[in-house]
Parts: C-alpha cells; structure tokens; sequence
C-alpha cells in the first residue's frame, strides 16, 4: 500500500492518468445517466401511448358489444363477457401478452350473478387500489403501473389501463386491460447495459490515450533527469538530445546551456586552480633555493663564531635561529596553501601509531626537561597499528605536543591512546591555563594566539593546529579541542583505522574524563 | 681527495655549496647549464655529483639519466621543490639520494656525501650467493653464471645489506639507517624505487621476485639461498 503510494508519488504519469480517468468517469457518468433517462422515459411515454390507444379500442369494442347483444339471459351475458375477454386479450398488433380482468364496481350492489372475469387465471385483487380510486370519479380511461399476481405462477410488472363498462342487466362493472412490460423492461435494461459498456470502453480508451500524451511528454523528461544526474556525477560533456521543436526541446536547450555555462565555470575554476598550484610551487622553489644559500652561509658564519667579538657572534646565532623559523613558516605557509588548493595528496603506510608517539615524545624531551613536569603515555593496547600518512600524523602529534608544552605551565602532560576495530584516538591532555568557550572556537584559525600578550616560547608559526586539523580531516579524521580557564586543554585526534574509511565514534571524548562539570541545582 | 661535481644553476648557491664543500675536504666542480653537464662529466669524472632539478638547457632529471647511461657515480639530487612526483621521478631516473633545499643544515648534507663516497659493508669480504647470483664484495661485481650485471654502488651496497644476512627480514628505516646513512627518516620512497630498480636488474621476473622479497607490512628480505 506504501509501496504504491510511493509509486503514485513519483510517477507524473501514474498521477495525470489517474486524475483524467477519475474526471472522465465523473463526466462519462454525468452523460451516461442523462442519456440513459431521456432514452428510458421516451420508450415508456411511446408505450404508454399506444397502449392507451388498443385499451380505448378494447373498452370501445367491449361497450359496443354489450350495447348491441340480443340475449337477455344470464347464461347469454356471460358469454358474452367470456367473449369481450378473449377478443380483448387477442387483438392488437403486438406480440406482446395481456390480460383482461373484468371485476364489479364497488358501488354496484350486490347480487347473486356476477360476470367477474379474467383471462389467464389474473387475480382482480393484483389491480392497484389508486386507479380503481379514480376510476369511479371518472368517466374517461385511467391507468397506473403495477404488478399483475396470477393463481399460479409468477408476477409480472404490468401497466394497467381500465374503464368503467356497463352490462346491460348486470350493473356497472370495470374492466382493466392489463400490459405486460416485460418487453420494455428488456429494451430499457438493454440500452442501460450497451451504455454502460461504452462508458466503460470510452474510459479505457481515455486512459489509453493520456497514457500514450503523457509518455510523450513524460519520456522526454525522463531522459533530461537521467543527463542531469549523470552530470551531476561529473559527466560534464553529456548534453540532452533535441529532435523537436516544441516545449520540450527549449527544456532540452536551455538544460544544455546551462550545461555548457558550468562546464565553463569548471574548466574556468580548474584552471585557477591550476595556475595557483603553479604559483606555489613557483615561490617554493624561487624562495628556497635563496634560503638554503642564507642558511649555509649563516651556517659558516655560526661555525666560526667563537672567533668573533660577541656582538657578531650573537648576531650569527640570532640569524641561524631566526631562519630556521623563517624556513618552518614559509613550509606551513605551502602546506596551507596545498590544503587550500585541494592538491594535499595522503601517502598511506601501515605503521606502529605508539613507536610514532614515542618518537616524538623522545624528540621533544630533549629540548624541553624544564617546562614540563613530565609527558606520560598511557595506552589500552601494547601495540596499535594504522595505515595513515605518516608524515601527517607525526606533524599532527608533534603540533599538538609542542602546544601543549607551550601552555602547560609547568604541569604534567598526559597523553592516551585508545582504539576501537576502526578508530583510534590520541587525546593529548594539559593542566595549564587552559582555554575559554571564545578561544577554542578560534583555537583552529590560522595565526591565532590564545593570549597576545603572552610570548610565544616554542616559535611556533602560528599555522600548527590549523594544518593539524586539516591532516586530520584529510584522514577523515577529525581534531577535537576541550578546555576549561584554569582547568586545561585536552586535544583528541581521532583517526580511521584505515585511512580513507570513516570514523563512527570516538574511542577518547573530547571532554576529559578527570574533568567533572559542576551542576548547580535551582 | 674526492672530486665532487655541483651542477646547478643558481650561481650564490653554487658558490656557497663550493665554499662548504672545500672546507669540508673535497675538490668542486662548478656546472651552471643542464646541456653543459654531461661534457663536464666526461672531461673530468667526478666520484660524486651533486645535481638539481630545476636547469636550464637540459632539467636534471634528464641529465641524471645521461649520466646513468654511462656510469654508476653517486648521484645526489637536490630539489627545491620536494613534491613527491619530482623526487620519484628523479629516483627512479638513477639518482641514489636526494636532498630538500634548504637543507635542515650542512652538516647532513656533508654526512650523506659521505655515506655515498664510503663503502658501507666495509666488513663484508669475499663471494656472497643468493639464489643463482654471485656477489663479489671484493672486486665490486654481480655475476649471473657467466654473465656481469652492472649495478649502481646504491644498488650493489642495498644488495650486499640484504644478502650478507639471508632470510633477515631489513625493515624500510633499517635499511635507510645502513645503506642511505640516514639517523632517522620517515621517506621510506627511496627504499622502494631502489628495491623496484635493483629487482629490474637482478630478478628474472621483477614482477614475482625471488631474489628481493616484499615481507608485507614489515620490509624487506633477501631470498633464495636455500
């Protein structure tokens, strides 16, 4: 039942079909009753007509009969009745049964002869009470529709047409030619059946013919959905076929304008996109190879520094330092700008995410025993292997660390590891000054420093968590940030197991589970 | 003295690159063109060359296969571009190591010159067989049978690291770390376009080695030696 309703909601043509054979029923109905009563009701008036006109020549010739009869005698009279009853049953043109009931009028008094008579066993009781009602009052025929009941055998609808006659001797009587209309019953029952059936073919037909329109148009349609979706897939050179000239084929123009229009605008924004691939790649390569001539310069500079008065030689070391951090800038810089050409590639390998930790852990210890009380690494499993691009998660791990150390304050870092069968999760968690509901919406955006004023102790670019975060999502991956003023950050990178699949949960919460919010109670 | 050859065509750099070098020990040779590199070889062989990619007249990665054709040097490219397809692409043209401008600083540059000058299974002596292959480490030569394959001293130093130890399984960063000198390194690339390069010499079928077997998901290991 859905099912169809489904089907009726998405077909048009199920939906003009329908609706023009419903409207088409209603008016082929209309026509059809109009048609079948006007056709009805002149068969009867005709009928009623001529059945009047053979009972007045019956009621005339029965009168004429009794009028002109020379026997006196009862015996004569009924015979006579006899015979008005079997010329009045007999004559006529039509093939068409009757009856005649000849029955005593109620006003006439009683007696012991009665010339009560009917042909074929009628009963006088069957004739309608109405009619004999307005037989008394009138001297002229009258008539009225009913039933004829016989001694035996069944009723028939019947019209019947009475008179008063007069037995000379007998008294008033009434005699009542009765019509069988089982004829007209069949002629009108015949009309109402051959107008049904052309009711019902006209309807087949209508429908038939809207289904063939509507196909004309509906095809068409169908197929200009079918080019839009495959374009919609990426099949920009497909274009809808025009064989006509009507409604359709400007649909199927203007679809292919339309289509041309965006496969300009494509080919238009992949070529801006090519030429600002170019352009990165041209800068690297014009700034680097600049840089790498300053950096062994600085580099011997350096190297002899002992040999110069102390103000050149802290020169010499600034200089070193202040490339080096010029270099990790102008390569964040590429990267964000691959990212933002959509040109990053993943390059998957299967590795040990815990050894990757623990390298980067080691790395950072070295140069940072004061300003942490120390980095623990908790994992649920001896072992996590994923296939990931290892360059991106080791940035990723040592972004987070780094940044973690530089807010930290002094407390201890925790950093967990826990993974399901398609995700795994590193949550890298500080006790530091932490952050507040503004600063991690903005913890992610480039250049971004959670406090200005405060010194930048590490000489971060600036670009670390907004590439992490794109690393992340170039995984599939997702980077999530927690923080409370006071009460710390927690950083959780969650990863497919598999890079490329997608991640269903989250192995770590972002908030962390040391961390208890406080409920007031109204 | 080893001669090294710098071929690039930035003329401060090329310059710097001679300063350091010569302070470090070696002979330089300056090249600036790309079509001039391959008459400058020849003249004066070098035991190094030192090559970027970005040249006029001819980019380096077509005079590295120049050289190539000719001889098994060392060759070290430099890229200041480090995207990938480029350091493949100069890899897989013949090219032992490359190095990212700016280089994280000289003194790598000087060790992996180094690494490429020096013999690095220095320990190793004599004949070594894997499958129907020959090694000798002595006289730095590979026979098959009768037959002499010329390898390139990367190619024929991963070879001898991996056959020295049959049946050892080398992980990618083992083998970084012994053959390349690396102290710690995550572009494991090199290892695989020199495995897929020595295999097109050695295996009968690169396809289905037998010589130098993938261990999946770990790394490498040599094969064969029954």
């Amino acid at each position: 039942m859905t099912r169809l309703r489904l089907a009726f909601q998405r077909s048009l043509a199920a939906k003009v079909i329908t609706s023009t054979v419903l409207l088409s029923l209603g008016v082929v109905w209309l026509t059809g009753s109009a048609l079948n009563s006007r056709l009805s009701d002149g068969i009867r008036t005709v009928n009623l007509n001529s059945y009047i006109a053979e009972a007045r020549l019956a009621f005339f010739n029965a009168q004429y009969q009794l009028l002109i009869s020379q026997d006196p005698s009862v015996q004569g009279r009924k015979e006579l009745v006899a015979q008005i009853v079997i010329d009045a049953t007999t004559q006529g043109l039509r093939e068409q049964p009757r009856d005649v009931i000849i029955v005593k009028t109620p006003t006439t008094k009683k007696s012991k002869v009665s010339y009560e008579m009917a042909s074929n066993g009628a009963l006088a009781e069957s004739v309608p009470v109405g009619v004999r009602d307005r037989i008394l009052k009138s001297s002229d025929l009258e008539y009225e529709y009913g039933k004829v009941r016989y001694l035996s055998g069944i009723p028939r609808e019947s019209l019947f047409v009475g008179n008063r006659i007069d037995i000379p001797g007998g008294g008033r009587y009434e005699m009542y030619v009765v019509f069988s209309l089982e004829q007209q019953t069949s002629t009108i029952s015949l009309i109402q059946n051959s107008l049904l059936l052309t009711g019902f073919a006209l309807l087949f037909l209508i429908g038939l013919i809207t289904w063939l329109v509507v196909r004309q148009v509906v095809r068409p349609v169908r197929e200009a959905a079918s080019v839009a979706k495959q374009f919609t897939q990426g099949d920009f050179d497909l274009r809808l076929p025009i064989t006509s000239k009507d409604e359709l084929a400007t649909l199927a123009l203007s679809f292919n304008d339309m289509a041309a229009s965006i496969e300009q605008q494509i080919s238009r924004l992949e070529n801006l996109s090519r030429v600002q691939q170019r352009f990165v790649s041209d800068v690297s390569h014009e700034l680097r190879t600049p840089l790498t001539t300053l950096r062994m310069a600085s580099e011997v500079l350096y190297n002899h520094r002992t040999t110069f008065e102390a103000p050149v030689a802290r020169s010499a070391e600034l200089l070193v330092a202040q490339l080096d951090r010029f270099e990790r800038l102008l390569e964040d810089l590429l990267e964000v700008s691959r990212f933002d050409a959509e040109v990053a590639v993943l390059e998957p390998v299967d590795f040990d995410l815990l050894v990757l930790i623990k390298r980067c852990v080691s790395d950072l210890g070295i140069d940072s025993d004061e300003k942490t009380s120390g980095i623990s690494t908790k994992s649920d499993k001896s072992e996590v292997t994923i296939r990931a691009d290892m360059r991106r998660v080791e940035r990723v791990m040592r972004n987070l660390l780094s940044n973690a150390l530089d807010h930290c304050d002094g407390t201890p870092i925790e950093v967990r590891i826990a993974s399901t069968d398609s995700e795994v999760a590193v949550g890298v968690r500080d006790f530091g000054s932490g952050l507040d509901e503004s600063s991690l919406i903005r913890v992610f955006d480039r250049f971004w420093r959670a406090d200005p004023s405060r010194a930048r102790v590490r000489g971060g670019t600036g670009l670390g968590l907004s590439i992490a975060l794109e690393d992340a999502r170039l995984h599939n991956g997702e980077l999530d940030a927690w923080g409370r003023p006071g009460k710390g950050a927690h950083f959780v990178l969650t990863l497919p197991r598999r890079a490329g699949e997608s991640i269903q949960s989250r192995p770590i919460r972002p908030t962390p589970e040391d961390f208890h919010e406080e409920v007031f109670y109204q | 003295m080893a001669r090294i050859m710098v071929v690039d065509d930035d003329l401060d750099l090329a310059e710097m690159l001679g300063i350091v070098l010569t302070s470090s020990g070696f002979d330089v040779d300056l090249v600036n063109r790309g079509d001039e590199a391959l008459e400058a070889f020849r003249n004066n062989p070098p035991d190094l060359v030192l090559l970027d990619v970005m040249l006029p007249g001819l980019d380096g990665i077509e005079v590295c296969t120049l050289i190539r054709k000719e001889s098994v040097v060392p060759i070290v490219m430099l890229s200041a571009k480090g995207e990938t397809l480029d350091i493949v692409r100069g890899l897989e043209a013949g090219a032992d190591d490359y190095m990212q401008k700016p280089f994280r600083d000289e003194a790598e540059l000087i060790a992996r010159i180094r690494t490429r000058l020096r013999r690095t299974n220095a320990d190793v002596t004599g004949i070594l067989t894997i499958g129907d292959l020959a090694i000798d480490v002595t006289a730095h030569e590979v026979h098959r049978g009768a037959k002499v394959i010329t390898l390139t001293r990367l190619e024929f130093d991963l070879l001898v690291a991996l056959a020295k130890d049959p049946g050892r399984v080398f992980t990618r960063d083992a083998l970084l770390s012994e053959v390349w000198g690396y102290r710690h390194s995550t572009d494991t690339r090199l290892v695989n376009v020199h495995v897929q390069r020595l295999r097109s010499k050695i295996e009968h079928d690169p396809e289905h080695p037998e010589i130098v077997m993938t261990v999946r998901g770990v790394g490498y290991k040599a094969g064969g030696a029954a």
